[in-house]
């Protein structure tokens, strides 16, 4: 029994360090947030919900709350769909493949800053796209893109699309090349066409692959932070950039931290959610 | 998968591994100084160039010291400074910051009494920006330049339509219309960006019309918004992301003809991007009279310094008349000086005239604790009335409730 | 026989991929390299019509250039070494234990991901003005861990989960302690995965936004330099310097998109 003594001493000293760091920098830090955000401003009374009072009467917390939300279900759903294809078209490639990749993977070595930058320039009211648009005669006058709406929401969408879609686009790839060809000939022999292979054979196989770029974008999605901010401001707030301008703009620190403890509370349970709902379920396989 | 490819990958791995490590260490020491003075101000790339050429060689070479140059905003340099007070490590030997965000550093107590430096401050300073630089009678920072914003409009496209620069509010009005009218989009500007330049042009409305910015619910501030809800459909669509940054950008792709902002767009315009058609005057007057902030900036030490002598001297040097007028001649800026005479070139008469002439209708912003809760409330009325279409007086009371019940707790 | 026919409109299909990736780069390079006249104007042109320099020069010597890059460069290598430090042994470990044990850590430490750097980055910043790490390399390195080690951990426990076991056992009758084990023959195969995941920290660090708002003082990051040119600068300022950051990353992703097999992945798929 020494000998297991010992293999579990050493499995704890090579756990130890990881663990003691994220309680240091992951777990106290949360902690002072959320008391911070149970902390009243003015008499450091706590704990107390005043923060969040008046973070609710807040308007613009409510509509940050609703465009965080469909910026993240719709944002996660089209770099899914759009990340599927990119996999597709990467698995399949024979001429040009090394070049292809390797400008599919630029914008994963680009600062998001740099690509907001870049969307700035195509939307703004004398930008790229309506000078585009304009050409072809669609619009007289220029389009807002970036002043509050849906509009808004749209050009916030391509941006992270722009950025984030390699990420998605190669963990799906993984997870396409991982299927053996023989699954592929045994549905053929079968007489399934291109579709039908697709629908029943490459998606249910695809499944592991699709949760995990859900979950894996999901988690960054919800705290979108430096798009808004340097796109669209305060016409499109998010729960981010509002915890953000609590702190930098109106000095106040505790607000700041409800906000950010709102966010917390949204991601861990569409997170949870969407995870108890999936595993619930139980696998088709090949 | 042949037995070769994790040994090619350890190799890259080893060999980019070393490469990086050398690199970390050949690159990752700094040099050390001799006495180094920290200085930390907000400007653009032009406006350091101009200080690291023209204005810090002198002084470090009469003083054998080195000026360290920390780049801030205004809000970014309070929440650094007071984080630095409260850790008691201040890193920062001096700073020039924006007149309207100076509460904040008072309240945390992050900034030396100046008061036995009063004496040299020069008689031809401009009495208002030592009043903004004085706390409860001691003065806490010297006066360094003052600002004001200036109209700035599309000379072309206002003969075009044969149209005046607007003197009145009604005339603001017209013109806003005719434009819409014209080209199916708003062509004026207001900063309704929601946060504090928002505040600033909100308040100039409110001070146009008698009111009172700290009230929110008197004949003034309802007469403003009234007008300001009036003026909405006529604005231009890049209102809501227009700042004292963005704005620049939308006159230089015309994509607004009239537009308010700071003067120090007159070089990027005019010089840098040669857009000449577009001149500045003053301003229009509401109902009562003609009212701009005074803003600017003005020079503090903060507790704790670790260099407080140079700082000091450095302090003089920037306030002293050759540094003012080299800031007037290469920036174009004010000086708080009345004998300071810059050589401006022809272009930048007209601009620097509008500027003074601006200057002469300051209203210095009062002091009060918790601006912060001012400013909130201005943009949400703001956002309410302007964007939203709220009824004015019920929403400016709710606004007034709100004011008065924070600043009671802030008290 | 079916692949080949459809191959051709896969084949074509990465043409439009190609062209809205490279798109926005070029709009950039244009931009750069333009006289006022052709971008601030309510009509902007689209092909090269004027080159002029005056841009690249005044950004070349505005002394603005290197050292944000040196810095994201240095904190990025500091949070990659650091990820891999702290990350692997424990991924190791990780791997070997029975599955009750390992997907409820796994699945906390993976949940500690989901903070918002928001949130938490004002009391880090608070505490390492204390411990005098605000506006130090270290201290963003740090702060970098927090959002890169979960992901690393991650990635490594797959990858060494698909190391048999039955091959460091063998190892092990032959003669040697768990270190050589570990030297010799579980590190060679775990290899290539380790790779992705330092890659991936790195990738991270460098385009890390928030912590480096919070954190820094003096020296920004390349983040936070092109959002000191977008909220401060010239129109071409900001232009520039992003088609200065983008020429040299797409040369590198191209080298390295050998390295980058998806099939490393996989490892952690199957966790």
């Amino acid at each position: 029994m020494p000998q297991k003594l010992k293999h579990h001493t050493l499995t704890g000293l090579m756990v130890l360090p990881l663990f003691l760091y994220l309680l240091a920098f992951a777990a106290v830090p949360l902690f002072s947030c959320v008391v911070l955000s149970l902390t009243d401003g003015a008499s450091n009374a706590f704990p107390s919900l005043d923060n969040y009072r008046v973070l609710f009467r807040d308007d613009q917390f409510g509509q940050a709350f609703q465009n965080t939300l469909w910026l993240t279900s719709l944002g996660v759903s089209l770099e899914v769909l759009l990340g599927l294809a990119v996999a597709l078209v990467l698995q399949r490639l024979v001429w040009g493949r090394a070049f292809v990749r390797a400008v599919v993977l630029t914008p994963l070595g680009l600062p998001t800053v740099v690509a907001g930058v870049m969307f700035i320039y195509l939307f703004s009211s004398t930008g790229y796209v309506n000078e585009f648009l304009y050409r072809l005669g669609l619009i007289s006058a220029p389009i807002d893109w970036v002043y509050g709406g849906w509009r808004s929401l749209g050009v916030l969408l391509m941006a992270e699309l722009w950025k984030v879609t390699p990420v998605v686009a190669f963990i799906l790839l993984a997870g396409l090349e991982s299927i053996p060809e023989t699954v592929y000939e045994a549905a053929a022999v079968d007489g399934a066409g291109a579709w039908r292979q697709f629908w029943h054979v490459t998606l249910p196989l695809l499944r592991p692959s699709l949760m995990m770029a859900v979950v894996v974008r999901a988690i960054d999605a919800f705290r979108v932070f430096e798009l808004p901010l340097i796109l669209t401001g305060k016409s499109f707030p998010v729960l981010g950039t509002l915890a953000y301008s609590e702190y930098y703009e109106y000095d106040n620190p505790f607000t700041s931290a409800a906000a950010a403890t709102v966010l917390l509370a949204i991601i861990a349970a569409c997170i949870g959610g969407y995870l108890f709902l999936m595993t619930r379920r139980p696998m088709e396989g090949a | 998968m042949s037995s070769r490819d994790p040994r090619s990958s350890i190799l890259a791995l080893r060999s980019s591994l070393l490469g990086l490590l050398c690199l970390v260490l050949l690159l990752g020491g700094r040099a050390s100084a001799g006495t180094e003075l920290s200085v930390m101000m907000g400007l653009g790339e032009g406006e350091w160039r101009v200080m690291r050429e023209r204005i810090f060689p002198p002084f470090e070479e009469q003083h054998e010291v080195k000026v360290r140059a920390i780049q801030a905003e205004a809000d970014q340099a309070v929440k650094k400074l007071v984080a630095m007070h409260r850790a008691g490590r201040m890193r920062v030997d001096l700073i020039t910051q924006d007149v309207l965000r100076l509460s904040s550093l008072i309240d945390a107590g992050v900034m030396r009494d100046l008061s036995e430096q009063r004496e040299a401050i020069p008689l031809s300073a401009l009495p208002q920006l030592i009043q903004v630089g004085t706390f409860d009678g001691a003065l806490y920072f010297s006066p360094y330049r003052p600002n004001v914003q200036i109209t700035y409009y599309h000379a072309e496209k206002f003969a075009e339509y044969g149209l005046q620069p607007p003197r009145t509010w009604e005339e603001l009005l017209a013109v806003a219309r005719r434009f819409k009218e014209a080209e199916g989009v708003g062509r004026v500007l207001l900063h309704g960006s929601l946060d504090v330049n928002t505040s600033i042009h909100v308040m100039e409305f409110i001070w146009a019309a008698g009111g009172d910015p700290l009230l929110l619910n008197d004949a003034g501030s309802v007469r403003a918004f009234s007008f300001l809800q009036q003026l909405a459909p006529y604005l231009a669509p890049e209102t809501r992301l227009a700042n004292w940054n963005t704005t620049n950008t939308f006159l230089a792709t015309e994509a607004v003809y009239l537009a308010r902002n700071w003067p120090f767009g007159v070089n990027l315009l005019v010089q840098q991007a040669g857009k000449t058609q577009i001149k500045a005057y003053h301003g229009w007057q509401g109902p009562l009279r003609e009212a701009h902030v005074l803003g600017g900036e003005v020079i503090g030490i903060p507790r704790g310094a670790r260099h407080p002598g140079p700082a000091v001297e450095f302090m003089r040097y920037l306030m002293s008349r050759p540094v003012q007028e080299t800031l007037v001649t290469a920036l174009g800026w004010p000086s708080f000086r009345t004998d300071a005479y810059g050589t401006l070139e022809t272009w930048q008469r007209p601009y620097f005239a509008a500027i003074q002439e601006a200057l002469r209708y300051a209203v210095v912003r009062p002091h009060v604790t918790g601006w912060a809760e001012v400013d909130r409330a201005l943009v949400g009325a703001f956002r309410e009335i302007v964007y939203g279409g709220q009824p004015v007086e019920p929403t400016l009371a709710r606004y007034h409730q709100q004011l008065q019940k924070a600043r009671q707790r802030l008290r | 026989m079916k692949r080949t026919r459809w191959s051709f409109w896969w084949h074509l299909g990465s043409l439009p991929i190609l062209l809205l990736t490279l798109l926005p780069v070029y709009l950039m390079l244009k931009i750069s390299v333009s006289p006022p006249a052709e971008v601030l104007t309510p009509h902007p042109t689209f092909g090269l019509h004027h080159v002029t320099g005056e841009h690249w020069k005044a950004l070349l010597t505005s002394g603005a250039l290197w050292p944000p890059l040196l810095k994201s460069l240095l904190v990025a290598t500091w949070t990659m070494l650091g990820a891999i430090a702290l990350a692997a042994p424990a991924a190791y470990a990780i791997a070997r234990l029975p599955q009750r044990w390992k997907y409820p850590l796994l699945l906390s430490f993976f949940a500690s991901r989901m903070i918002p750097e928001v949130g938490v980055a004002l009391p880090v910043a608070v505490q390492f003005l204390r411990w005098g790490l605000e506006d130090t390399q270290l201290g963003l390195a740090l702060a970098h861990l927090i959002r890169t080690l979960p992901f690393v951990v991650w990635i490594l426990a797959g990858t060494f989960e698909t190391i048999p076991v039955a091959l460091e056992e063998s190892a092990q009758v032959d003669g040697c302690h768990r270190l050589q084990i570990l030297w010799y023959v579980v590190f060679p195969l775990a290899a290539p995965g380790v790779a992705v995941a330092a890659l991936f920290a790195w990738l991270e660090s460098w385009n890390e936004f928030t912590y480096a708002l919070y954190l820094s003082l003096t020296e920004n990051t390349l983040p936070l330099q092109t959002y000191y040119y977008v909220i401060r600068g010239s129109w071409f300022d900001a232009a520039t310097y992003a088609t200065f950051l983008a020429v040299p990353v797409m040369l590198i992703t191209a080298a390295l998109q050998r390295y980058l097999k998806a099939g490393y992945l996989m490892g952690a798929l199957k966790g």
